[in-house]
């Protein structure tokens, strides 16, 4: 019981450690394309929850099978959704063909 | 009702149904996790074509309250998984306990967002649809779509916030009529993916909405 307490007490140290990391890189001066970046210790935080508070690796291989399904389709809805729009250059329309 | 050991007929044994509820719940946030992927989606599409609007927008969010509630969500995670840990040791008052200081905080979380925040943003005019918008413009447009994605993403957010609380009390009533035990607990930890995914729905929103952009 005291290992359990101990160990879900470092988890939750480590999420708030994390956050704050969050709120600190946000103020960094990065250029617009990486600011996105701001969110990497946020995606750290999501794994550290899986694995201290949601113990998928305690879980079946099928529970394993779903958590990892969950990222892989995930990535695909995002990925392929995201091609288009962040390879795609966008003419400036004349002024005369708006109206 | 004192606590048994469950077995319903379709399953070869207790530990067979326990592991298929938990797989079960599993396979619903997987869907889960792609209702909101096309919530993301929608915010890197938007985004990336109105950029300095949606930082205009992240700038006019209320981050101490974000803040706040980030650390209040990752703390009823902690707390419910303490009694998930007391009911393991088969101590059932103890769980009661958590479950009640997690409804707590799960109930502080939503009246910061709804009651203060949301209010707060309407008085700000901040509402998107707001004739008297703040943002005025050429930034107006990406800001007006970054709060769409703001008042959508946070109402979603708050309706499985809702459920989980609902969920939360079932739990608690369950373990008042005793029947959860170490051997007979599966209901607390369903329970417990539950609400720890929807901490993680919040861990992404809360930069996309608050952080991203915000110091620039």
């Amino acid at each position: 019981m005291r290992r359990d307490l101990n160990r879900l007490l470092i988890v939750w140290l480590l999420l708030l450690i994390l956050g704050a990391a969050e709120v600190a890189a946000s103020y960094l001066p990065l250029p617009r394309a990486w600011r996105p970046l701001v969110m990497l210790p946020g995606a750290m935080m999501v794994g550290v929850v899986a694995l201290g508070f949601m113990e998928v690796r305690r879980g079946s291989v099928l529970v394993r099978a779903f958590a990892v399904a969950g990222i892989f389709w995930l990535l695909v809805l995002l990925v392929l959704g995201s091609v288009d729009p962040l390879t795609r250059t966008n003419y400036p329309v004349p002024d005369a063909q708006l109206r | 009702m004192a606590s048994t050991v469950r077995q319903d007929f379709q399953y070869a044994s207790p530990t067979h149904q326990a592991e298929t509820a938990i797989a079960g719940m599993w396979l619903f946030l997987a869907t889960e996790v792609l209702f909101f992927g096309g919530l993301i989606l929608c915010w890197i599409y938007s985004r990336h074509f109105n950029a300095p609007g949606f930082d205009a927008g992240a700038r006019q969010t209320a981050l101490w309250i974000g803040t706040l509630n980030t650390a209040i969500l990752v703390t009823s995670s902690l707390v419910y998984a303490i009694g998930l840990a007391f009911v393991r040791a088969g101590d059932t008052r103890r769980l009661i306990q958590c479950c009640l200081l997690t409804l707590a905080l799960g109930i502080a979380f939503l009246g910061l967002k709804f009651g203060l925040e949301w209010r707060l943003d309407f008085a700000h005019h901040l509402f998107p649809a707001d004739p008297y918008f703040w943002i005025a413009g050429s930034l107006s447009g990406g800001a007006r779509l970054f709060f769409v994605f703001y008042f959508i993403s946070t109402a979603l957010h708050g309706l499985h916030m809702v459920i989980g609380v609902g969920l939360l009390l079932w739990i608690i009533r369950r373990a008042r009529r005793g029947e959860f035990s170490p051997l007979y607990h599966t209901p607390v930890q369903v329970v417990g993916l539950y609400w720890s995914f929807v901490d993680v729905v919040w861990i992404i929103l809360y930069p996309l909405i608050y952080l991203v952009g915000r110091g620039q």
